[in-house]
């Protein structure tokens, strides 16, 4: 090991992330306490009121609870539709392993607007779920999926399933087969080994993909953006309107600097959560 | 242990119904880009590669694409630079606060691209770099260089560092240590660093578009902008080629650095 050369290795990467990341973002703080008037721009004024209006108007409350709620229901459908995908990837001994692996990659890696463009034609009033659902004479009339809760969820379910797949077959390989083999040598039935003993040792993956989606899925501007359309907004889609359409740069920046507060704090809190649960184990 | 065969068989299904579920939207897209209709329909009306030709014929596009691929490269170059440096640097010197600018690094991959985007779009007004070329690309070097950094850590952690130690007892400089034993050790992080480095460049939407400057134009903001002005399959069309080119570098990267052992 040696010292000195270290910095000027490191100084390229640092110069720009903190001087075309940190500071930019740091630089939204005193942005977010100045008073904006429409056709004058930014004022000298100082004033909280684009704090506390997110924090007591039930328009921005609304947004800030639909975004909340979104992110937790993705998160719970990528778990429950993932954790048995990555459980067969991580155990089995299949050659066709490598090749199902990057197929649940290739989703992750393909534009993001394409596929959310792919999602709307299949929830569109003639889109292809609806033609099945009345082919299938499960409905009469269409059922409305784009512009509501219901479209965001499905969608936003298949953009962040490869990645809590991805982060649970790490955590699923990394459980020895012994313990397993061994409660089931004990006497215990597969499914009571799997809930005492697999699902348990798997609970770090299980929030480190939990908390990746989780901040995904609230920070995600496009797939809400196309779906949503202007009048469904949440969070990222507000702060796109503040700060393109009607220019309140101030009123943008507190969105902007509640959503990070927001997920700093969660990958912080989740940090803290897996040091304590690693240290007891 | 028919109880066992079930299960497995259960699994199974569901891992094939997953992965169905996946595609849906991309087999979707591309069958809607054959469609002859002028309005977005699937499964498609007839059968024609027409709308192909209406998008390669687009100089909108074509000016895109190229922004794209230029952007894309500029800031896969820069991230590299910084990116394998930093790497080196964390994993084979003494760093005073390592850790905190291994996070500092890594911030990028889970803060909110829109909160960049918006925080770069107030900053380069002030600093007078907005709608630049250079301004964009600084700002993708910063959403990129996570994945670099990434990718070369994990390689440059299982390579044995007594192989430069050797090359430089044996007389030879730090950089030319570095260039011709450590690098091409490496190379498979490297490559898989500077493909995620490119396609993330590529693919992205929510800080290219608070920056981009008159006359300036990125693939994916474009077929955004498009989307939101109405669908037609001229859009599926342009989708479609990004699905190929997509699983074909997907494949080619598979066979040639084995992809998989990086996501």
């Amino acid at each position: 090991m040696r010292r000195g050369s270290g910095a000027w290795l490191l100084a390229p990467a640092l110069v720009i992330l903190l001087g075309a990341f940190v500071l930019p973002v740091a630089m939204m703080v005193p942005t977010s306490v100045h008073r904006y008037v429409p056709l004058i721009g930014i004022t000298g004024d100082l004033t909280a009121t684009y704090y506390t209006r997110l924090l007591t108007d039930s328009y921005y409350l609304e947004i800030i609870g639909r975004t909340l709620a979104l992110g937790l229901t993705v998160t719970l459908a990528t778990l429950v539709i993932g954790y048995p995908v990555a459980f067969f990837l991580a155990r089995t001994p299949s050659r066709w392993r490598n090749w199902l692996t990057i197929l649940i990659v290739f989703p992750l890696l393909l534009n993001l607007v394409v596929r959310t463009f792919g999602w709307i034609a299949l929830l569109a009033q003639n889109g292809l779920v609806n033609q099945a659902l009345r082919a299938l004479g499960l409905v009469d009339s269409p059922v409305k999926l784009l512009f509501n809760f219901p479209g965001l969820l499905i969608a936003m379910t298949h953009i962040f399933l490869p990645f809590m797949v991805l982060v649970l077959i790490g955590a699923i390989s990394n459980i020895p087969r012994d313990v397993e083999d061994a409660a089931r040598v004990l006497g215990a039935s597969w499914g009571s080994a799997f809930w005492r003993i697999t699902l348990p040792l798997s609970a770090p993956g299980i929030l480190s993909g939990s908390i990746l989606v989780f901040v995904l899925t609230i920070s995600a501007l496009v797939t809400p953006r196309l779906l949503g359309g202007p009048t469904y907004q949440v969070m990222s889609t507000l702060i796109y309107d503040e700060f393109l359409q009607r220019l309140n740069w101030p009123a943008g920046s507190a969105e902007a600097l509640l959503l990070t507060i927001m997920v700093l704090a969660l990958v912080y809190l989740s940090g803290r959560l897996a040091r304590r649960t690693g240290a007891s184990a | 242990m028919t109880a066992a065969r079930l299960r497995g068989w259960l699994l199974r299904a569901w891992v094939a119904l997953v992965v169905a579920f996946l595609m849906l939207p991309v087999v979707v897209v591309a069958l809607a880009s054959l469609s002859r209709t002028s309005y977005l329909t699937v499964p498609p009306r007839g059968l024609t590669l027409h709308w192909f030709t209406v998008v390669l014929a687009d100089p909108e596009y074509l000016q895109a694409i190229g922004g794209s691929l230029l952007l894309a490269a500029v800031a896969t170059v820069g991230a590299l630079g910084t990116g394998v440096a930093a790497s080196f640097a964390l994993v084979r010197r003494r760093v005073p606060g390592a850790g905190l600018i291994g996070a500092l690094l890594n911030a990028p991959l889970v803060f909110p691209a829109v909160v960049v985007g918006v925080a770069l779009l107030q900053f380069f007004a002030l600093v007078h770099l907005n709608g630049s070329f250079v301004g964009l690309a600084l700002a993708h070097v910063v959403i990129t260089v996570p994945y670099v950094v990434r990718a070369v850590t994990a390689t440059l952690q299982g390579i044995d560092p007594e192989l430069e130690h050797a090359a430089r007892v044996l007389g030879a400089s730090g950089p030319t240590a570095f260039f011709t034993v450590t690098l091409p050790l490496i190379r498979p992080g490297v490559a898989a660093g500077a493909l995620f480095a490119f396609i993330v460049s590529f693919d992205n939407v929510p800080v290219s578009i608070f920056l981009l400057g008159a006359g300036q134009m990125t693939l994916p903001v474009k077929i955004f902008t498009a989307i939101e002005y109405g669908v037609d399959p001229s859009i599926a069309a342009i989708s479609t080629m990004l699905i190929v080119l997509t699983g074909l570098g997907l494949a080619v990267a598979e066979r040639w650095v084995g992809f998989h052992r990086f996501v």
